[in-house]
C-alpha cells in the first residue's frame, strides 16, 4: 500500500482553511455592517 | 461556533433607536455541524480502513465527494430556483437566497477543486488534467466567482437582482453537464460507484463513513446558509436606511 497519508492530511487542512476563512469573512462583514447601522442610529437628525 | 457581536443590531426604522439583541449570524446549528464534521474526519482517519490500492489518499473521498454533491446538487439548484422565483415574484428574500447559495456553492466547489488535485497527484500522477469533469467544474467555479463580482459591481438593487438571477440560472445549467460529463466523454475522473448497482460496492465501514460525511456536510451547508441569509438581511436593512428608504 502506498505511503501517501500526507495528501490526505493536506486535503483535510486545506478544506478547513477554506471553510474557516469563509466563516471569518462573514463574521467580519456582519460586524462591519452592524457598525454602519450603529453609525446611522448615532447620526444627528435634522 | 456561535458568534455574537458587541455592536448592537441596527433597527429597521426609528431614529436613534437600537435593539438590545446583539447581531448573531451563526447559531447552534453551526456548532453541531462542526462537531459532526470533526467526528466524521476522526472516523475517516482512524476508524475507516484505507482502500487497498490507493492507500490513505483515498480518504480524501470523504470530503471531496460530499462537498461536490452538496455544492452541485443542493447549492447550485438553489441559486437557480431563487433567481427564477425572484424574476417571477420580485421578492427580495428570494434574491438573498440565490446570492447566499451562490457564495456557499463557491465555497464547496473550492473544496472540491482543492481536494481533487491533492487526490489526483498520488493516484493519477498529476495535479490536474483538462478532462471534461474537471474543466467543467472549474468553469462553473469561475461563473460563480463572476456572479459574486457582478453583484458587487451593480448598485441598483433591483437591477443587481435581475442580472444575477439570469446568471445564476445559466450557471446551474452546467450542473447536469458536469454530472453527465464522465459518461459522455473519456475522462480520467472515475464514474460514480456509490448507489450504482453494477459497480463494486464500498465496504460497510466505508459506506457508513461516507453517509455520515453527507449528513455532516448537509448540516454545514444549512448552517452556512442560515448565517449568510442573516447577513444579507442585515445588509439590506442598513443599505435601505442609508438610502432613506426605511
Amino acid at each position: 500500500m502506498p505511503d501517501n497519508a500526507s495528501y490526505m492530511f493536506a486535503a483535510y487542512i486545506a478544506s478547513a482553511v477554506v471553510v474557516g476563512g469563509w466563516l471569518l469573512s462573514l463574521v467580519s462583514r456582519a460586524r462591519a455592517m452592524a457598525r454602519r447601522g450603529s453609525a446611522i442610529d448615532a447620526a444627528p437628525r435634522s | 461556533m456561535p458568534e455574537s457581536f458587541a455592536q448592537p443590531m441596527p433597527t429597521m426604522g426609528g431614529a436613534g433607536r437600537t435593539a438590545d439583541k446583539p447581531v448573531t449570524v451563526f447559531d447552534w446549528l453551526l456548532a453541531v455541524a462542526v462537531v459532526a464534521l470533526a467526528a466524521v474526519i476522526a472516523r475517516a482517519i482512524w476508524f475507516t480502513p484505507p482502500e487497498a490500492l490507493q492507500g490513505e489518499a483515498q480518504k480524501i473521498f470523504y470530503i471531496h465527494v460530499p462537498a461536490a454533491v452538496v455544492g452541485l446538487y443542493l447549492a447550485c439548484p438553489l441559486v437557480a430556483i431563487g433567481g427564477a422565483m425572484y424574476l417571477w415574484l420580485r421578492d427580495e428574500r428570494l434574491d438573498r437566497l440565490a446570492e447566499s447559495s451562490a457564495e456557499i456553492a463557491l465555497v464547496f466547489l473550492s473544496i472540491v477543486l482543492v481536494t481533487g488535485p491533492l487526490w489526483g497527484k498520488p493516484i493519477w500522477g498529476t495535479w490536474w488534467t483538462w478532462d471534461a469533469r474537471l474543466t467543467s467544474t472549474l468553469f462553473l467555479w469561475f461563473i460563480l466567482l463572476g456572479y459574486t463580482v457582478l453583484r458587487g459591481a451593480i448598485e441598483d438593487r433591483q437591477q443587481r437582482a435581475r442580472y444575477s438571477a439570469v446568471l445564476g440560472i445559466l450557471a446551474a445549467l452546467l450542473v447536469p453537464f458536469i454530472h453527465l460529463s464522465v459518461r459522455l466523454f473519456r475522462t480520467m475522473h472515475p464514474q460514480p460507484i456509490v448507489l450504482t448497482p453494477d459497480k463494486p460496492k464500498l465496504s460497510a465501514e466505508m459506506g457508513l463513513t461516507l453517509s455520515l460525511a453527507f449528513v455532516a456536510f448537509s448540516l454545514l451547508f444549512v448552517a452556512m446558509l442560515r448565517g449568510r441569509l442573516k447577513y444579507a438581511a442585515l445588509r439590506d436593512q442598513v443599505e435601505a436606511r442609508e438610502s432613506g428608504d426605511a
